[in-house]
């Protein structure tokens, strides 16, 4: 079987939904004969036509409106906007009009539109690049939001939005277009965009996470276990409407959960399955809840400086800290560091702070920095690991 | 020494002046009887506004926003559509939804808060009001493209305010509809104003059909308050669509002689005696006068179409009170093709604590 | 009749059912300014100016340390844990928790138990203390092995009496067959210091605990010495008048712990002694002879050793000498 990238594989499923029904078009700036920024829609328009694969003006809201009368006329319109940055101005009409036609018209009108859209940081790219705006999205009510993780769930997820009858936001994270990478084939097969994945099962705490965070958790897991940690993982992947329930089952199982995702912390989505897990899980928690996110502020731009904050025992301190792999969270957005002078002082200042941190990681826990965030969870380790 | 590169002429249209003299022979097929209909359709609609309005001011219709002085916009753009045209209108195109199809008790449900007014059964395709202004416009424009992908003979009205010609939305569609050269028509219901924002605070244009030329299409104004002129200019450039010749947008002036809406006092930003004149140019008394003058309209045919039309509209209106209103529980219905897992928790929640389920119960 | 205006009526000009002339008037407006609406969709309500809120009293704010941690204070446990803990019958506080910032962890509840009866928990004190501490260091440092056997004491033995003096002379017999058994050995220094003289420690029970006083020179004496040496000194530790000087420094010990039941035991070795021997309950036993069957007492022996100063061959030795001293008649 080949091994393709995520986003060859986002492009086969365009490809296999355009040939199976002939109301699936795309469209979008920069989609027909520059095949997409990122080549998600390469090949398409020699394959099915000027008016299936349409190069559109410049204008984001305008792109998402069309879709809405489009998808209202009979047409399956698959939008690209080019960076999740840009799709702001699509709020109007996904919150206002393709999330509420079908309820609205009581089914008279409805809006099968998909807008797929990049998202996440990690490719070095200049501001406005590394948006990870899904929280925004799940708050709007007959809106499905869809964000996979891998080549194969890319390829499922999208035929079923595809195939599917409501408005979908699928959000590719633009890291895993090239770094994610499975064996798979164009076999046609959807999967279900009810319910969560789980991608490995275990006994001690589980994992959500979704999105780039999925391939860092599933590291994660695996390190664990060398330490005798075993970690249930789940990719959430559809994030609306959210199956709580396999994730609930999962925590009742284990007691203790973490959620990771890359969006910033405060209004997260992260929030929403913590609320529904300590909703129904709330007798069987060993342990606080725990997300792992991004900062509160604007992701800082790529530079040529080295990580700031470089491991993971460093960064794994007190419960609350950044877990192990916020190594891989932080420098999408810490590792580019800050641009500029004062800037460089803000790095010094972080700097000694890490050195405190890890300092107290040592006093803090006598079986290694690492291990700070399990023990906060109430996971003993068996074996005593080597100092920060 | 400087070239003219580009030279645009905003060309403007009447057939009949305030007075309800004709100031040109009127359009081939404009004759008493589709002149005595258009007349009846105006009637039709201010009758019903009227009747909205009293419905809401004793309680019983939420806000509601007239269309009092401005029927002929949408009369007479509805009336140049045919049976499977769609139109895609704001919020303030009653007449030309009753002309389409919807009925009173349609429009009654919408203004009412009934989501069963949001669709009508002898106007499937239509849209709804759409209330973000100018949010509707790019819709149209992917409705015209859906139509010209399948190679439809058909097109497409959206009707906006002056208003909404400042949003970015109206460019982007307008733009669209030009690079692709989309059959749909955009007609700009000009009533100077915009809640309590006049159109000299709206935009420098010297007139709102100039705003065509920056998307690259046809741009031309109208008398919006002759019935016969918005007719006959949204029929050419309907028929230019439908041959494939492009989108027009068509700015029909007219004067907002009600409040913005019920909820709204005008009184506050303009002065009554600003208004009054307006009432000299209103589309129903200039129609009205012609018929007359030519004969086509007696005072019995004036006494019976009001009976008539009151006694529809008083009728309708109690059909909609009668109306009784949806379980709580269906609002989870068709918020998706399917009714997710934990919707459907929360309908049942719904559904336990609803008056219905409790009477069913109690039976 | 839709009103022409929103606004208040100042007053009725005809009364309900009234016949009114077409165009006459029925009401009359305040020509108050038109109330406001304040809005151009829906409705806001009344409004009525809002009344001035005389202002809250300032909430005194909590100090954070206020709160002591007094008996009743909440421990910190997750629902799980406190599930367990009811299902249990665990008092979780009783418990010390073992995780981040003092949280009680399910290891925790689950060491602490199963059922527990009421008792209460007493701080040891006394001997009692004395005894907890010394054990737990000899555990920690011994390292024990015990050689078991019997000395047949039919031929003097009468039936009842006490059998101390024989006891401490046959152990003064083992130290002289064997007197590494009768040394104190240093482990960290790993030296080893072999007494010539015997200061016996004898194991004393009482109600309240053991204690062991130290026959001084016990393979030096004469019996009746011994005997009214041991009298004195069990008298006198019964009576908890016995100085500590008399409790110090046994270079080996006995303990007749069979007087009451048991035949053998491991008894634990005290540090820096080596040996502790253990005497059990003498028990009829029918032998075999050259003619039949005979009965006679057996007394059961136990010699307790720390292994790394002294071997097998050595206790068996001691034993060995301690029995032949025991199966004389007199």
């Amino acid at each position: 079987m080949p091994e393709i990238a995520m986003v060859q594989a986002i492009n086969l499923a365009l490809a296999r939904g355009m040939a199976e029904d002939e109301r699936v078009i795309v469209l979008g700036e920069d989609v027909g004969v520059d095949g997409g920024v990122f080549r998600a829609t390469d090949g398409l328009f020699a394959r099915f036509g000027a008016d299936r694969v349409r190069d559109t003006p410049l204008a984001e809201a305008g792109i998402g409106g069309i879709s809405v009368g489009l998808a209202a006329a009979g047409f399956k319109p698959v939008a690209e906007i080019q960076f999740s940055g840009f799709i702001f101005p699509l709020i109007d009409q996904l919150n206002n009009h393709a999330s509420r036609f079908r309820t609205r018209t009581h089914g008279h009108l409805t809006c099968p539109l998909i807008i797929r859209t990049p998202c996440g940081g990690g490719i070095h790219a200049p501001e406005h690049h590394s948006e990870s705006p899904e929280a925004m999205f799940t708050n709007i009510p007959g809106l499905r939001v869809i964000i996979p993780s891998s080549p194969r769930r890319a390829y499922g997820l999208l035929l079923a939005a595809m195939r599917g009858a409501d408005p979908v936001v699928f959000m590719e994270p633009t890291k895993l277009y090239r770094g994610a990478r499975e064996e798979m084939t164009d076999d046609g097969k959807d999967l279900p965009v009810d319910r969560c994945f789980v991608l490995r099962e275990g006994t001690d705490v589980t994992l959500v996470a979704w999105g780039a965070m999925v391939p860092e958790a599933l590291k994660t897991a695996a390190e664990w276990e060398a330490k005798g940690v075993s970690a249930e993982v789940i990719d959430v992947a559809t994030l609306k409407p959210l199956d709580a329930e396999t994730i609930v089952n999962s925590v009742r199982k284990t007691g203790r959960c973490v959620i990771v995702h890359e969006a910033p912390l405060t209004g997260g989505f992260g929030g929403e399955i913590a609320a529904r897990v300590a909703q129904d899980a709330f007798g069987a928690l060993l342990a606080p809840i725990e997300r792992i996110a991004g900062y509160d502020t604007v992701m800082p731009l790529p530079s040529s400086r080295t990580s700031i904050c470089p491991t993971r025992r460093a960064s794994a301190a007190p419960s609350r800290a950044p877990w192990p792999t916020h190594e891989h969270i932080q420098p999408a957005r810490s590792r580019r560091g800050f641009a500029g002078g004062r800037d460089r002082r803000l790095a010094c200042r972080r700097r000694r702070s890490c050195r405190r941190r890890r300092a107290a990681a040592r006093g803090r826990d006598r079986q290694g920095g690492g291990r700070g965030a399990l023990a906060a969870l109430g996971i003993h380790q068996a074996s005593p690991g080597k100092a920060a | 020494m400087q070239n003219v590169v580009a030279h645009f002429d905003i060309n403007s249209t009447r057939y009949l002046d305030a007075a309800g003299k004709l100031t040109q022979p009127l359009p081939v097929g404009m004759d008493k009887a589709a002149l005595t209909a258009l007349y009846r359709a105006l009637v039709r609609t201010r009758t019903f506004d009227a009747k909205a309005v009293a419905l809401q001011r004793t309680g019983r219709l939420g806000t509601y926003a007239s269309s009092i002085g401005q029927e002929a916009v949408s009369v007479g753009a509805a009336s140049a559509m045919r049976a499977d045209d769609i139109l895609v209108p704001s919020f303030r195109e009653h007449g030309g939804q009753l002309w389409r199809g919807a009925t009173p008790t349609e429009l009654f449900l919408y203004w009412g808060g009934d989501e069963r007014g949001n669709y009508f059964a002898k106007a499937p395709h239509d849209f709804p009001n759409c209330v973000p202004v100018g949010s509707h416009a790019p819709h149209a424009a992917g409705v015209a493209l859906a139509l010209k992908l399948r190679k439809e003979a058909r097109a497409v009205v959206c009707i906006f305010g002056d208003g909404a010609t400042s949003k970015g939305d109206v460019y982007e569609a307008m733009n669209f509809a030009g690079t692709w050269q989309l059959p749909v028509v955009f007609v700009i219901s000009n009533n100077q104003w915009a809640i309590s924002v006049p159109l000299k605070l709206q935009t420098a244009t010297q007139a709102l059909a100039q705003k065509a030329i920056s998307a690259g299409i046809v741009g031309e104004q109208v008398d919006g308050n002759d019935v016969v002129a918005v007719h006959a200019v949204v029929d050419a450039a309907l028929a230019r669509a439908r041959k494939g010749e492009g989108p027009s947008v068509i700015e029909a002036v007219t004067y907002r002689l009600g409040d913005h809406t019920t909820a709204d006092d005008a009184s506050r930003y303009r002065k009554d005696a600003d208004v009054t004149p307006h009432w000299q140019e209103e589309p129903i008394r200039r129609l009205s006068q012609y018929l007359a003058g030519a004969g086509f309209w007696t005072k019995t045919d004036e006494d019976a179409l009001l009976k008539q039309v009151n006694a529809e509209i008083d009728a309708a209106a109690d059909a909609y009170l009668a109306t009784p209103a949806p379980d709580p529980s269906v609002m989870f219905d068709y918020t998706y093709a399917q009714l997710p897992a934990d919707l459907l928790a929360q309908k049942q929640s719904v559904l336990a604590s609803s008056p219905t389920s409790m009477r069913q119960a109690a039976e | 009749m839709p009103s022409p205006r929103s606004g208040y009526i100042k007053h009725l000009l005809a009364k309900p059912h009234e016949r009114v002339k077409v165009g006459g008037p029925i009401v009359e407006f305040d020509d108050a300014p038109h109330v406001d609406t304040g809005t151009v969709v829906g409705d806001l309500g009344i409004q009525a100016p809002p009344a001035a809120a005389p202002p809250a009293p300032a909430k005194p704010r909590p100090s954070p340390s206020a709160a002591p941690k007094a008996a009743g204070a909440k421990v910190s446990a997750s629902p799980a844990v406190r599930a367990l803990a009811r299902e249990r019958g665990v008092d979780l506080a009783q418990l010390t928790g073992s995780g981040p910032n003092g949280t009680i962890t399910r290891a925790d509840v689950e060491r602490a138990g199963g059922e527990k009866p009421a008792g209460g928990a007493v701080p040891l004190a006394g001997i009692r203390r004395s005894m907890a501490i010394n054990m737990a260091k000899a555990h920690a440092e011994i390292v024990p092995a015990t050689v078991w056997d019997e000395a047949d004491i039919g031929s003097w033995w009468s039936g009842q009496g006490d059998i101390t003096v024989r006891l401490i002379r046959a152990v003064a017999a083992g130290c002289v067959a064997e007197p590494v058994l009768n040394s104190w050995y240093d482990g960290e220094a790993m030296t080893l210091e072999t007494f010539k003289r015997i200061d016996l420690g004898i194991a004393v029970d009482f109600v309240g605990g053991l204690i062991v006083p130290v026959v001084r020179d016990a393979g030096g004496r004469a019996p009746a010495a011994l005997r009214a040496e041991v009298d004195r000194l069990k008298t006198a530790a019964r009576a908890r008048t016995l100085p500590a000087a008399e409790l110090r420094n046994p270079t080996i010990t006995l303990s007749n712990f069979g007087m009451l039941a048991g035949l053998q035991a491991a008894l634990v070795v005290v540090p820096p002694q080596v040996a502790i021997v253990g005497a059990g309950r003498i028990s009829q036993r029918a032998i075999p002879r050259a003619h039949g069957l005979a009965f006679t007492h057996v007394l059961p022996l136990s010699l307790t050793f720390d292994h790394r100063v002294a071997t097998g061959g050595e206790a068996g030795r001691f034993l060995k000498a301690m029995i032949d001293d025991l199966e004389k008649n007199a």
